[in-house]
């Protein structure tokens, strides 16, 4: 199906010359990013490869050990848990792993807001003080809960507090630093509105940055529960509280059907958290007018 | 009486608004009209104070109003309501809440903050959506509203504020024609029912003929007309927006929108 010539194809034919010594930038092959492209794959393929040798990635030990994994997971049926108590145990560490979670979530959020507010650009514009507190911010972000669980653990104990306070202390930094970005995202207008009308400074964050930070703020801080109840499972394992404990010793005594149990708890559980946050995330985005 | 003298704002280099000087008699229509980038946008945030001038002074019956800080700036603010071309609502929040914003001059912070209202600013807010036909949505989030009611909350906020001058930056550019007349005879009723001065930014010529009753026209940061609609011969206006420079671009899309102009005449 060729297309019939058209007046614009003749004009741009007959003037090409015309047209290529005028828009030069136009019609250059742009080599330079052109081989920015092709040397960022190469590198990375390099890096890829270099990563495998390093690694020591043997395919015959994978293949070896894909018969064992087949024989726990063989193991793992049916899951069971045993005794009557020991359910109960079961229930409670689990209960336990959400409490952590939401405790640490919810502590990590409320200590996070004001440093938030300070770290964002439109609302303390000094860029001194907001760069270094944006530096504090991403270097405690930048340390994992598990290694947090470990440092209070030696602080205050085994036990759920201090899983509570790894996961604030790994959250607090990402909190901060997602709340300032979503002020510095917000429309500049309604602001502006509240300021013409003769609204104060603080006028200006409750009325102008708030309602539209707020939905953002509290749709991070679900997701951030949901994916703590994971977290609380891990740090479990290393004496900080909750159902990992149970899942580290059944996994070294070979329980596998207890093991599986565990599992589909957990499962469930981030399950049913899932679905409630959704909820609360769309009532919270939803067409209500705001807070 | 607002009075400006000599005032200017720089950009870098460039001089936005570059030394003017006017005087705007309490009560008036004015429109400034030119083309875009003449200025126009600062002249009116300088007003406000939501821009600062680089030199110059604005009065306010004899006060100065330039040198403002605190307080005295917020209730300075709350004296000049400012309209905007994008509304400037909080659209997550109610009309009536968005209305209730031109009182916070007004109401002690801890209760505005916990959006405690007293029940008579509540009332001013429900009269002035009365008056302007929106009563009803009162309650609807304002970013659910089409644009020319949202126009029409922002202007209820303006009043609420019990204004001395209202300030509108280009208050139709972004509605219809409908709703373009609509809201100027809105602020026409504000005009000639509260006797609130009206400084009105417009981009197109007719509307501005047919609603104020002084013109200011703006060239370059600079004013190169002053006068009454009638003064502002197609000749001026041609200097005004610049096609003898062979600029054809401003006028070709003046003309794309004479329904609007129309309505809009046949309005006044
Ligand atoms: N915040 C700003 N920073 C830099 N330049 C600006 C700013 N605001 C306005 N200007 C410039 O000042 C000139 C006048 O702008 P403006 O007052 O918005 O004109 P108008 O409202 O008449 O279209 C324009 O050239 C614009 O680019
Ligand atoms: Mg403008």
């Amino acid at each position: 199906m060729s297309a019939p010539p058209s007046f614009l194809r003749e004009r741009a034919m007959a003037e090409e010359a015309g047209l290529r010594s005028r828009h030069p930038d136009a019609f250059r092959a742009h080599w330079r990013r052109r081989a920015g492209v092709v040397g960022g794959l190469g590198a990375a393929l390099l890096l890829f490869v270099f990563a495998l040798w390093d690694l020591d990635v043997s395919w015959g030990r994978v293949i070896g050990g894909i018969g064992r994994l087949g024989e726990f997971t063989e193991l793992m049926f049916p899951p069971r848990f045993g005794t009557v108590e020991r359910l109960w145990s079961y229930l409670h560490a689990l209960v336990e792993t959400v409490a952590i979670a939401f405790l640490g979530t919810l502590l990590a959020a409320i200590l996070a807001a004001p440093f938030g507010f300070l770290a964002a650009r439109n609302v303390v514009p000094q860029a001194l003080f907001h760069f270094g507190l944006r530096r504090v911010l991403d270097t405690l972000r930048s340390v994992d809960t598990l290694i947090w669980a470990l440092v209070w653990i030696n602080v205050v104990g085994l036990g759920p507090f201090a899983g509570v306070l790894a996961i604030m202390s790994s959250d607090f930094g990402a909190f901060g630093k997602l709340f300032s970005e979503a002020l510095e995202a917000a429309d500049r207008k309604p602001v502006e509105g509240v300021v013409s009308a003769g609204g104060g400074p603080l006028h200006r964050v409750r009325f102008g940055l708030l309602p539209q930070v707020l939905p953002v703020v509290a749709s991070q801080v679900l997701y951030f529960f949901e994916s703590n109840t994971r977290s609380a499972t891990i740090i479990g394992i290393v004496g900080a509280g909750g159902i990992g404990q149970h899942l580290y010793e059944q996994i070294k005594i070979l329980e596998w059907g207890h093991v599986s149990f565990l599992v589909l708890l957990v499962l469930a559980a981030v399950f049913v958290i899932d679905a409630i946050s959704a909820r609360l995330r769309f009532a919270i985005i939803g067409q209500r007018t705001g807070v | 009486m607002l009075e400006i003298d000599d005032l200017t704002r720089r950009f870098g280099a460039k001089a936005a608004v570059d030394a003017v000087s006017l005087s705007v008699t309490p009560g008036s229509f004015v429109g400034v009209i030119g083309r875009s980038g003449a200025g126009k946008s600062t002249l009116l945030r300088m007003i406000n104070r939501l821009q600062e001038p680089t030199g110059g002074t604005i009065r306010f019956d004899g006060r100065d109003v330039t040198a403002l800080r605190g307080q005295a700036l917020r209730d300075w603010r709350a004296q000049c309501a400012m309209i905007f071309q994008q509304f400037n609502l909080v659209g997550r929040l109610d009309v009536l809440t968005n209305v209730l914003m031109g009182r916070l001059n007004k109401t002690s912070t801890v209760s505005s903050v916990l959006r405690l209202w007293n029940d008579s600013d509540k009332a001013m807010a429900l009269a002035a959506l009365e008056m302007l036909d929106i009563a009803g949505l009162a309650s609807q989030r304002a970013d659910s509203l089409s644009g020319g009611q949202q126009q029409r909350v922002a202007i209820a906020r303006a009043l609420v504020q019990e204004p001395r001058i209202v300030l509108a930056d280009e208050p139709i550019a972004s509605l219809d024609p409908r709703n373009t007349k609509v809201v100027m005879n809105a602020l026409l009723r504000i005009n000639k029912h509260f006797g609130i001065t009206v400084l009105c930014n417009l981009h197109s010529l007719d509307l501005a003929r047919s609603y104020c009753d002084r013109l200011v026209g703006m060239a370059s940061g600079r004013i190169v007309f002053d006068g009454t609609p009638e003064a502002l011969t197609d000749d001026v206006a041609r200097d005004l927006y610049g096609l003898e420079a062979g600029d054809v671009m401003d006028p070709v899309h003046d003309a794309g929108r004479p329904q609007a102009a129309a309505t809009a005449a046949a309005a006044a």
